[in-house]
This record gives C-alpha cells, structure tokens and sequence, in this order.
C-alpha cells in the first residue's frame, strides 16, 4: 500500500521536524540562530517527502511564531520582493532554498485567510504570489533551460511542486492577466531597457501556448495578444514569426502597396507598445537598401513634426538607421523615431554633434566595456549610437540599473532633455580619450585620475551610454563629495550645479539639519517649496529646467528606506484638476508604494511617457531638498496653514518620525 | 525570558556557548557570561549580562576577574572549556575562599598529575609515562613491548601520546613504530605517554552535589573520535553498579564537592576498570545535546544546579530523571571528517539522510577545497545526529557512517 509506505516514510521525518521545531520555538533570542539551521534541515527533508507540502502547510504559522524567519530578510515579509525569489529558488545552499519555501506558504497561507496575519493582507499576498508564479512560469511549465538541466540541484523537483501547489491554490487565470498588466504598466513608462520585459513577454507566450485552454478572459488575451505580437509578429507579413530571412524574401517579393501596409503595421506595433520587434528592424534595413527610402517615415510613424525633421536631416537619419538598427538593436528605430518627434534636430549643434558620434572610434577601454555588457552581437559602435538613440529619444527612460549611481542617471537623464549637446559632448570625451574633464567651482576634475565613486565595478545592466559614462560621472560626483565634505552643509547644495548645470536653482533648501538629522524649520521649508514650485502660489510659473530634487523614500510601511535622487520635470493640474508634481526618478520602475497611501503614479493621471507623479502635497510630504532659482520676491497667495499641517503630518508619520 | 530568582545562585560561564546562553536564558538563575571580547557586540545585542575577558592572558589579572565578579554578587563560575577550567579554579576560590579550589583544578588541567593523583589513591590506571622529547617516547615504546614479551620484529602493541592539557582527542596520537614518532613536532612536547589498553572505552558524565552522585550518565563510544550515543547498550550498562563506585572513588580521590566531571574508562573483557582521564567540564563531542535528546532535560542547566551553592536537594532530585528508565530513546552523533584530500562540496548521502533515524547535521560547506593531513585525532567538521529505539541498530548505523562521504 502507498499510503502506509509513506507513512512510514514521512512519520521520522515529522518526529525529528517536532523535536526540533519545539527546540527552536523555546529558544531564547540569543540562541534562535543555533537551531536555525537544523529546522531548515528537517524542512529540507520534509519537502523532499512527496506528501512532504501537505505536512508542511498546516505547520507554516508555527514555524514562523518559533522564529524561523528571525534574523533574517524573511523577517519583514511586506518588504520582500517578487523578483527575487526565483533566484533565491536557484541557489545552491539548500537550507536558503528551504527557508524561501516555507516564506512562500506562509503567504499562501495569508493569501486564503484574510484574518491568518494582519501584517501581511491577503490581497497583497495573493499579489505577492502572482509575481512570482509569472516569473518563473518557465518552472511551473516544466519549460527549464538546458542549462538548469545539466546543474539539477537538490530541492529543485520539491521547488516545482511548491509552485504548481501554489498555483492550483490560486489559480492560473490571475497569473497571466497579472502578468500582462504589469508588462503594460513597465511598458507605458518607456524604459529604454526592455530585455526583461521582452523575457516576460517570451513567458506569457508560452504559457498561452501549454494553457490555452484554461486562458480564456478577452481582456487579458487580448492583452497578451497585443504584447506578443508587437515582438514576434507586428505585421501581417510575418504574424506567424516566419524567422528574418524568410520576412526579407516576402518584403523582396511584395508589391508597393503590401509594403507600405507593412511600414504602418511596424509604426503602430512600436508606438503602442514601446517595443520594438527585429522584423521591425528588417524593415526599415531592406527598405532602404532596395531604394524605398520614402517609406521609413511611415515605418518610424512621424507625425508632421517628426516629418519635418526628418526631411530636412534625411541623410544623417538614414545614416543613424544604417548604423543602429539591426535586429537584436531594434529598439533604436524607436529612439530615432522620438529624436524626430522632439525636434531636437533642429538645434544647431546637435546635428553636427551626432556625425560626430557617427564617425568616432572608440577606444580599446569603451569597446571591451560595451562588450563585456552586451556581448559581441552588434559591435560596440553600433551598441553605442544605438543607444544615444534610445537616450535622446527617451530621456526618461533611463534607468540605474542595481547600481547605487542615481545621481548619474539623473544627471544623464537631465543632459538628454535639456542639454543633448552637453551630453554628446561628455560622451565624445569618454570615448576618444577614456575620460571626463568637469570643473567644481573652478576646478578641473578629470575622472581619469580619480579613484573609484560609489560603483565598484562598471555598471553591466544598464544602457549603452550609462556603461561608457556613468563610471566617469561616479568618479566625479564622488569627488565632488570629497571637496565638500569639510563644509557643515549639504554636499548637494554645491555639488548639484556643479554637476548638473548652470540651470540648476543657486537657493539650495533642505528639511533636515545635517549635523543632527533632526527635521530643521520644517514648516518653512514646506512653504518654501509651494512659493517656488506650487503655480497658485508662485505666480503660475512653470517649471522651466529640470530640477534636481532629494526624495525621503519610504516603504510600503512608510518606513524610511534611503535618500534618493530625483529630478522634478513639471508642475501641473492632471485631468481631474489635481494640482500634481511629475517627476523622473532614475529607479527602474518609478510605480512604489510609499506607505500612507502614498502611491507613485505612472499613468492616468497625466503623466507623459517615463514620469511618475504625486499630488503636490503628498510629494511635498517626501521631499527634502529642493533648488530655487531665487527669482521670486513675496507669494502673493499665502499657503494655507492646514495645508502645512497635512503635509507635516504625513512627514512626522512616516520618515521623519524619529526626526523631531 | 524566564523571571530571575535572587534567592537563587549568581553563576558566571567561563566561556562563549550559544547553547549555553540559550539554557541559561530560559532558567531561573541570573547569569553572566565571561568571554574573549569578540562576543561583546552579540551579547549586547541580545541583551545577555557580559563581562569580556581575554583568558588567553597569563594568570596575573585573575584576582582582578574575581573581584570583578564578587563585587557583583556573583556565587561560583562554571568553566565551559578546557582553558577555562583554572580560570575557574581560580576565582571560586576566592569567592567560596576555599584556596583548595585552585590546587583542584590544576589537577584537572594536566593529564599526568590527574593519573598520578588516582594512582595515588588506588584506582587501576594504565601504565603512562612523562615525555619531554622523542628518545622518551621510543624509549617506552620499547620497554612497554619488551615487557609484552615481543621478539624484535613482532608488530608493536601501540602507545598512546597525548597533549598534557588539551581537551578530548586534540592531539591524541596513536605511535606504532619509530616512524610515528618522527612524525611528532618538537612543539608537542612535554606529553603523556600511555600503554594501550584492549577493552572497552566509554565516557561517564556525573553531576555532583555536596559529594554525591545526583545523575550519571554512560557514554558508549562506537568508535572513538567518530561516535559516540546515549543512553549506553544494555551490555554496558550492565556496569551501571561497577562504575558509580569507580566514580565515587573519584570524588574522593579528587577531593570533588561539587559541580560536573566527565572521565573516561576502559572496561577490559574481564570486568576490570582502568580510569583513562576526567575533564571538569562539560564534554565535546555535544553529549548535553544527546542527553536533552533522550532525557529531555536540559544539561545545562543541570550545570548550573550542579554549581550552584545555593542549590537545595529537593530541586536537584526533581530536576533529574530516573536513568535508562526515563529515556525517551537513544540519541548519537557522528563526528565527520573528510575522507578525499581534495573536496568541493558538502553532501549528505543519501542512505544517511533517508535513514528513519536520521535527525539533522551541523556540517558547515568547506571553507577550502584542500583537506589538511590528519595526524593526531583532530577537530571534526562538524555533527550528525541521530535518534531512535533500538541502541543496537543506533550503534550499527553509527559505525557504517565511517563508510560514508559527506564532503565530495
């Protein structure tokens, strides 16, 4: 009989999992740490038992009341991260891996049961649970790479019939349409990196693929379909992913009229979703060559001011095309496209500038950096203007990648919306001489000569010209840091025109004293803020240069989490006539939640592509520097005292709790 | 955390135990610990009463650590570790001012004066010898083989050369022939030379009060170095009567009042008993944590009890359980040691692991891929431990556990 086999089986494992489970939960703080490691062993055990998930579930709360979890990252469960759990899921330490599993019954515990724990409601555990069977689908599938294959760990069967349990528990249908909408909530902020994007889309489809049965909502096929299709099928010519050479011989063989359905089809796939398929590529490569040029406008799908530009700097876009957009670097087609949409072209330096760029050969240095983060698909040049195409063309794209370089990001973000040929410029001194010459206050600072900034390595997730540049800015911000250090200020106060430009405000406010950490006429600073940013009480002037800013960010708590970079693009009335504040935040995915329902806006709400956006008091409420450019004399409209206290309220709940 | 009885002893541990501190913690005598200064930050942040010492130190500040400890209130300090049992020889002596106290536990320190010292009081040891350098230990190889009757070129009944004042088998070593010896270093000297006595090793683990036994314990090694589990084989602890009366022997021999010994025997086929050594401290080779496994009670704390002066009968009778009777089963552990001079991972196979009476490991991964020669009984990477009904399959699953890799 199975069921007495594995009775047997399984009941010495439960003996030594009580034994030392009652261990652990008597342990004394001090001693937690010493038994640990031995529950995670039994768990191991126990996990590895086919009846092993079943045993475990009804024991996850006592296993967390004993302490499982103390100690460690698992501790706080509300500031784990979906992401990271498929990776943690692939270590090699088993008794991690164990330690992951249990974390994840205990949410599906609190997914079922809404009262199980108040910390963790079970909407936002079922969330939780979501984002992690959307990401490692593949496992879920039984889709593994060879590469798993060949290194099978120990846990790993146990591992994938913790997913499946977890998704019979709560279901495949949330799964893909959680999926689908977050690929379009990432998409809609246009960032200019979208190879993990593209690998979640490569999930979806397959899923769709094995399940398509059980797949049934419209909405959220329709979705899907659209995501899809946008990377490996845009256009009728090739709906069915036919592959690059047999896409080239149908565009060779078709009429004037099938390709200009074609260079429609492209243009609407790419503006819809901000991506952009290699066919796309392959289009705009044979058109050219086979003497269509006349349809790149509309395979870019310029509007009138787009097609303006584009006609009057034909030559230099064709050449951009030639050199960037290959399939594997398609995405460019998407930066050149918005390059022509803005209308920088038109400013006299910037044309010249991209030639320049065009015609540059980089050094040994620049090359094997490129390489080492791209691989050796396109060449580095290519890689490179590639990039300045996606940079120009979506300033707010960027982003930092896992490097603590925010202030680099922003600063590249800046030059890209307000200074391109700034920008073009620093990139031409990095790649012809492997350095970076600023002035501080009068004083060159050549990045060459500096020792290492806060990255210790070259960034390697990060676009094309944050891997060229970012290393020389890091160095000098550091720098920068270092010559200000002796002042009883804020470094930023100095630094923050220095680095960024001229534009950036000389009256420099922040909320805190420094040498205390303690919130510092904060009421005032409050006000300050509304007279020179708030248009009803500033006299309605806009907010003409980017501004660099300093955020308070807080978590999903309201805890305080780290100071961060940010830059304040504009100040306006959304639809609903909500005064807001847009920003860029060089974080990689600007929707966070800060805690107090203080949830950062990425669309619907006015935004343009690439900002994030808070009503003005609740990023008031965050904010604690913020630069002038000392214009203004008295506010005719005085801030409103209620308004200050809200504002000071939501501060002192959350990150400047311990600060007054 | 467990409300402190001030009525009840002040102990100081000598020595840094996580287990300990866990015990202590979860007890109801107030407590501090003594440790080198890289616990402090541990301590403090879990709030555990410290006091840093650096014992490594010669012995002149020793006054200084025990008026320390007096002037807080403090009634008796425990050693916890071989290097810490004179430290706490030292400072009972004043705090109980009974100088006899350290005298005591310089006997306990040096495995020569301890066997003089049974000798001295008539319990069987071994033939042993002193050694300061090689000729010595040549020279009792010889005469301990020549009064064996062996011819030259018979093989050798080997000697035993053990460290004056390490614990357990730290540099223990097993000399056969010449070669042995050469294998010696010079810094390994002076040492205790032992005949090699065929019979049965096991440990005895004794609390004791006021002179008396108040629990014994039998520790049956499988093999020594390797394993060791708890309660003992029927067939040994058929000795039960035979080895109070060895131990209480000791006690007098030893002058003991109080606290917690740990000797180690060998019964020969006839039922005699040779004394070994004893330690005054707590074992290696976590035989506490084998007894909380069978027994269900905390050795620890037992320790303490042990210790403590303030300590009454009755609570140490209702503290400790019947032995054999009220063990739960049998719990062992096995001592791991690589097996490959080369090794990359830890493993644990899976006979052992899939064993019902298999519990948990404390096997940390290798640190470095290139296994250090052994030469003496050396340091283990780590436990195994294992629990069950029958001692014998226990036994027996112990010894096939030296067939094993766990490090590949």
């Amino acid at each position: 009989m199975t069921t007495s086999f594995q009775d047997e089986t399984l009941s010495p494992i439960l003996r030594s999992f009580e034994h030392v489970l009652s261990q652990l939960s008597t342990a004394s703080s001090a001693g937690k740490a010493t038994y640990q490691g031995r529950m995670l062993d039994t768990i191991k055990r126990l996990l590895k038992h086919p009846e092993g998930i079943a045993a475990l579930e009804p024991r996850v709360e006592e296993l967390e009341q004993a302490g499982i979890f103390a100690g460690t990252d698992w501790a706080t469960p509300s500031s784990l991260i979906p992401g990271m759990v498929g990776n943690t899921l692939k270590m090699a330490e088993p008794r991690t891996v164990a330690l992951e599993c249990v974390s994840l019954l205990r949410f599906l515990s609190a997914a079922r049961d809404e009262k199980a724990r108040p910390s963790l409601p079970s909407e936002h555990a079922r969330h939780f649970l979501a984002q992690v069977l959307a990401l490692n689908l593949d496992r879920i599938l039984g889709a593994h790479h060879e590469a798993d294959r060949v290194k099978a760990r120990e846990l790993d069967g146990a591992v994938d019939a913790l997913l499946k349990h977890i998704l019979a528990s709560i279901g495949t249908e949330g799964i893909l349409g959680q999926l689908v909408d977050e690929v379009w909530r990432i998409l809609r902020q246009r960032p200019i990196q979208v190879d993990h994007v593209k690998s979640m889309i490569l999930q979806i489809a397959l899923a769709m693929n094995e399940e398509g049965q059980s797949f049934s909502t419209s909405d959220t096929r329709l979705g899907a379909g659209r995501l899809i299709s946008a990377l490996f099928g845009p256009t009728e010519l090739c709906r069915e992913d036919p592959g690059l050479e047999v896409y080239r011989d149908r565009l060779a063989a078709s009429d004037t009229g099938t390709l200009q359905a074609e260079a429609s089809g492209m243009a609407r796939a790419m503006h819809d979703t901000g991506l952009v398929s290699d066919y796309h590529a392959v289009f705009l490569r044979f058109v050219l060559e086979s003497g269509h040029g006349y349809l790149v406008s509309d395979a870019l799908g310029l509007s009138n001011t787009g097609l303006d530009s584009f006609r009057c700097y034909q030559a230099l876009v064709q050449q951009l095309i030639e050199v960037a957009v290959h399939p594997g670097t398609a995405q460019a087609a998407l930066g050149i496209a918005l390059i022509l949409e803005r209308g920088i072209l038109y400013s006299p330096p910037i044309a010249p500038s991209l030639w320049r760029l065009l015609g540059s050969k980089l050094t040994p240095a620049c090359e094997a950096s490129l390489t080492s983060a791209f691989g050796v698909g396109a060449t580095p040049h290519q890689r490179l203007v590639a990039g300045v195409m996606l940079l120009l063309g979506q300033p707010l794209g960027i982003g930092q990648g896992n490097n603590p370089t925010c202030q680099s990001a922003r600063a590249l973000s800046m030059w890209a919306l307000n200074d391109p040929d700034y920008l073009l410029w620093q990139l031409a001194q990095a790649t012809s001489n492997d350095r970076v010459i600023m002035y501080f206050e009068g004083k060159p600072l050549d990045s060459a000569l500096l020792p290492a900034g806060l990255a210790l390595h070259t960034p390697l997730d990060a676009d094309p010209v944050s891997i060229v540049l970012v290393p020389h800015l890091d160095r000098i911000y550091a720098e920068m840091g270092r010559l200000v250090a002796g002042r009883a200020e804020d470094p930023h106060r100095w630094i923050n025109p220095e680095l960024h430009g001229w534009w950036v405000g000389r009256e420099f406010h922040i909320a805190v004293d420094i040498a205390t950490g303690k919130l510092s006429e904060y009421d005032k600073f409050i006000r300050d803020f509304h007279t020179a940013y708030h248009p009803l009480h500033n006299g309605n002037e806009p907010v003409i240069h980017p501004q660099p800013a300093g955020i308070a960010v807080t978590d999903s708590q309201g805890a305080f989490v780290g100071w961060h970079a940010i830059s304040i693009i504009r100040v306006a009335l959304d639809q609903s006539g909500v005064m807001r504040v847009y920003f860029f935040n060089p974080n990689n995915d600007s929707g966070q939640d800060w805690g107090d329902g203080i949830v950062v806006s990425t669309q619907g709400n006015g935004e343009h592509l690439g900002e994030a956006s808070l009503p003005f008091s609740q990023f008031t409420s965050r904010l604690y520097i913020f630069h002038d450019d000392g214009l203004k004399t008295v506010s005719e409209s005085p801030v409103d005292e209620d308004e200050i206290g809200i504002i000071r309220d939501l501060a002192l709940q959350s990150w400047a709790r311990n600060r007054h | 955390m467990q409300t402190k009885d001030p009525q009840k002893g002040y102990v100081a541990i000598l020595g840094w135990s996580l287990r300990c501190i866990d015990a202590l913690e979860k007890f109801d005598r107030r407590y501090v610990i003594v440790a080198p200064q890289w616990a402090e930050d541990y301590a403090t942040q879990h709030g555990i009463p410290f006091v840093s010492w650096d014992f490594e130190r010669l012995n002149d500040r020793s006054f200084e650590l025990s008026t320390t400890l007096k002037d807080m209130g403090v009634d008796v300090a425990i050693p916890l570790f071989e290097e810490t049992v004179e430290w706490a020889g030292a400072i009972n002596s004043v705090l109980m001012k009974n100088p006899r106290l350290l005298g005591q536990s310089m006997l306990f320190r040096d495995k020569s004066l301890m066997k003089r010292r049974a000798q001295l009081g008539g319990i069987r040891v071994g033939i042993f010898e002193e050694a300061m350098d090689h000729t010595d230990v040549i020279r009792f190889l010889k005469r301990v083989n020549q009064t064996l009757l062996k011819l030259d070129g018979d093989p050798n009944d080997p000697i035993h050369f053990k460290a004056f004042d390490k614990a357990g088998c730290l540099g223990h070593r097993v000399i056969r022939s010449p070669d042995d010896v050469a294998a010696i270093a010079d810094d390994e000297f002076p040492a205790l030379l032992e005949s090699h006595l065929d019979g049965w090793e096991f440990a005895v683990e004794a609390w004791i009060k006021d002179r008396k036994i108040q629990f014994l314990n039998i520790s049956e090694y499988v093999t020594l170095g390797y394993s060791v589990f708890v309660p003992a084989t029927p067939e040994l602890e058929k000795y039960r009567a035979k080895i109070t009366e060895q131990i209480e022997k000791l006690i007098e021999v030893f002058d003991i009042d109080f606290g917690f010994i740990h000797p180690e025997y060998f019964v020969t086929n006839d039922g005699t008993m040779y004394f070994g050594e004893v330690a005054y401290r707590p074992p290696g080779f976590n035989a506490f944590e084998l007894m909380e496994r069978a027994y269900g009670f905390n050795a620890y704390q037992a320790l303490v009890l042990a210790f403590d002066p303030k300590a009454t009968q009755d609570e140490l009778d209702a503290f400790f359980p019947t032995p054999i009777k009220d063990a739960k089963g049998h719990a062992g552990c096995f001592g791991v040691y690589p097996r490959r001079r080369v090794v990359s991972e830890l493993s644990i196979p899976p006979e052992t692991e899939n064993d019902p009476y298999f519990e948990f490991h404390e096997l940390a991964p290798p640190m470095e891929s290139k296994v250090t020669k052994r030469t003496a009984f050396g340091t283990h990477w780590g436990l195994v431990y294992f629990f069950g009904e029958d001692p014998h399959r226990l036994r027996d699953l112990l010894k096939a556990q030296e067939e094993l890799d766990f490090y590949l």
